[in-house]
């Protein structure tokens, strides 16, 4: 295995993604609180800034964990093991944002927090995926085998990631079809609110990235304390 | 090189033909231990009659609920049942300690998979079946379109089946499997259960086979990409 030095600080690089991601929060949030009301929903159309990027970044942080999966069964390093669980830990917690802040929304519009139709489904299957993930890595102690088995969670449950998206597709679902649709590239939503959304989307993108950075890290300190 | 194992096909120019006898072998085999030990299997048959026994009691004496609840009952019966099964299909092997001679053995590793992959399946559907006639006689499940519904098992079953078989390899040396098992199954198999579940409530109610197609497309899907991610990850994740 190739040896690297390993740092005891987040890099420069770590430091500039939390930090822009955290100044430019409040900004976002103020964008978001001052885009015009929708013609249907009123202010409530302002839950949206926060649940799509949430939904959006959920889904990344999985793709991302599927990713570095891969790369670890063929690799057989660890440190790849690393940025797969730390990404699937920002995943949950953006994914758990997403259906907290969709059940308010769900509540006045549908009248209810949560219904059985597709989209929400598959949604809270994804979390439960990755909830098993957690769990089975606290189950195993060996290493080696913990890190084969979450590998294989972080591959076969990605499968579901898709089918979440298109579900209000396949399925016409309670749930709206995509503003920003990203099988056909077509957006059908005001330019000021879309300036919002997209704002907010790289506030959450620059957290995410510094988040599974220092996470990492973490993780790389945890197990050479674990070594030693 | 040639290795001389008896009864094996060799691994020096092996082709589609030897890995096929592979698979068979060691389904055939695995069955014939499992059907010769009885205790696993009417263990499971007992378990499939005591959960609808219980949820028939629970649902109360009434037609139309019981005729409602039949196909998620009978799935997740089936769930459960797969379960306890898919553990046996590696636990002898590591008692044994045979699993190893199996990874031994040249060439590819899949065909391990498979065969055990087959093996779950010879097991799994006719107690399919004899659960689906339990469900029909204690919950008025309507067994008038047996072939679609035959279909529906075998595809659910699959689907079931091949990840269930794939996380019993990984786990088999690791002690609290049991527990583990069903908790990283069940939500990577929802898919599948809604699927199947949606697809024999549609039988049931006698809705036309082209709604219920979709049903069984979507599962096809699933059982394909669960089968072939499977069938490519376990020789990594065997390996070492």
């Amino acid at each position: 295995m190739l040896k690297v030095a390993q740092p005891d600080r987040p890099d420069a690089l770590t430091w500039v993604f939390l930090g822009l991601g955290l100044l430019l929060l409040p900004v976002g949030l103020y964008l978001a609180l001052s885009a015009p009301p929708d013609v249907n929903q009123g202010y409530l159309v302002r839950i949206m800034y926060l649940h799509v990027p949430g939904a959006w970044l959920g889904y990344l942080a999985f793709f991302v964990t599927f990713l570095y999966s891969l790369l670890y069964l063929f690799r057989q390093d660890p440190r790849y093991d690393r940025v797969a669980s730390s990404s699937a830990e920002i995943g949950l917690v953006f994914m758990g944002l997403a259906l907290v802040t969709g059940m308010l929304w769900a509540r006045p519009t549908w009248g209810v927090y949560w219904t059985w139709e597709p989209r929400l489904t598959t949604t809270a299957i994804l979390f439960a995926v990755y909830v098993g993930y957690f769990l089975l890595r606290g189950a195993i102690e060996d290493p080696e085998l913990r890190r084969k088995a979450a590998a294989a969670v972080g591959i076969l449950g990605f499968i579901n990631v898709p089918i979440s998206y298109m579900s209000v597709k396949w399925w016409r679902s309670l749930h709206q079809t995509q503003s920003i649709d990203l099988t056909t590239g077509k957006i059908h939503m005001d330019p000021a609110m879309l300036q919002a959304l997209l704002f907010n989307l790289l506030v959450f993108t620059l957290l995410y990235l510094g988040f599974v950075r220092f996470r990492s890290l973490l993780a790389a300190l945890e197990a050479r304390k674990e070594e030693a | 090189m040639k290795l001389p194992v008896e009864g094996w096909p060799e691994a020096a120019g092996q082709g589609r033909v030897g890995v096929v006898r592979r698979v068979v072998l060691l389904a055939l085999r695995d069955l014939r231990l499992e059907v010769r030990d009885r205790a696993g299997l009417l263990s499971i048959l007992a378990f499939f009659a005591v959960m609808l026994f219980i949820m028939a009691l629970a649902l109360g004496p009434e037609e139309a609920p019981l005729r409602r609840a039949a196909p998620g009952v009978l799935w997740v019966a089936l769930a459960f049942g797969s379960t306890l099964l898919s553990t046996r299909a590696f636990a002898l092997e590591v008692e044994e300690g045979t699993l190893d001679d199996l990874l031994l053995a040249p060439g590819g590793k899949e065909w391990i998979y498979f065969g055990k992959l087959l093996f779950q399946m010879l097991l799994l559907l006719p107690l399919a079946v004899l659960a689906l006639l339990m469900a029909a006689g204690l919950f008025y499940l309507p067994l008038e379109r047996l072939f679609p519904l035959f279909l529906t098992l075998v595809l659910g079953v699959l689907g079931y089946a091949s990840v269930a078989t794939f996380y019993a390899g990984l786990l088999a040396r690791l002690r609290g499997r049991e527990v583990l098992l069903p908790l990283l199954l069940f939500s990577l198999v929802v898919p599948v259960v809604l699927a199947s579940v949606r697809a024999t409530t549609g039988l049931a109610e006698g809705l036309p086979v082209a709604e219920i197609s979709d049903w069984w497309q979507l599962l096809l899907v699933f059982d394909m990409v669960y089968l072939t991610a499977s069938a490519l990850l376990f020789p990594v994740v065997m390996e070492g």
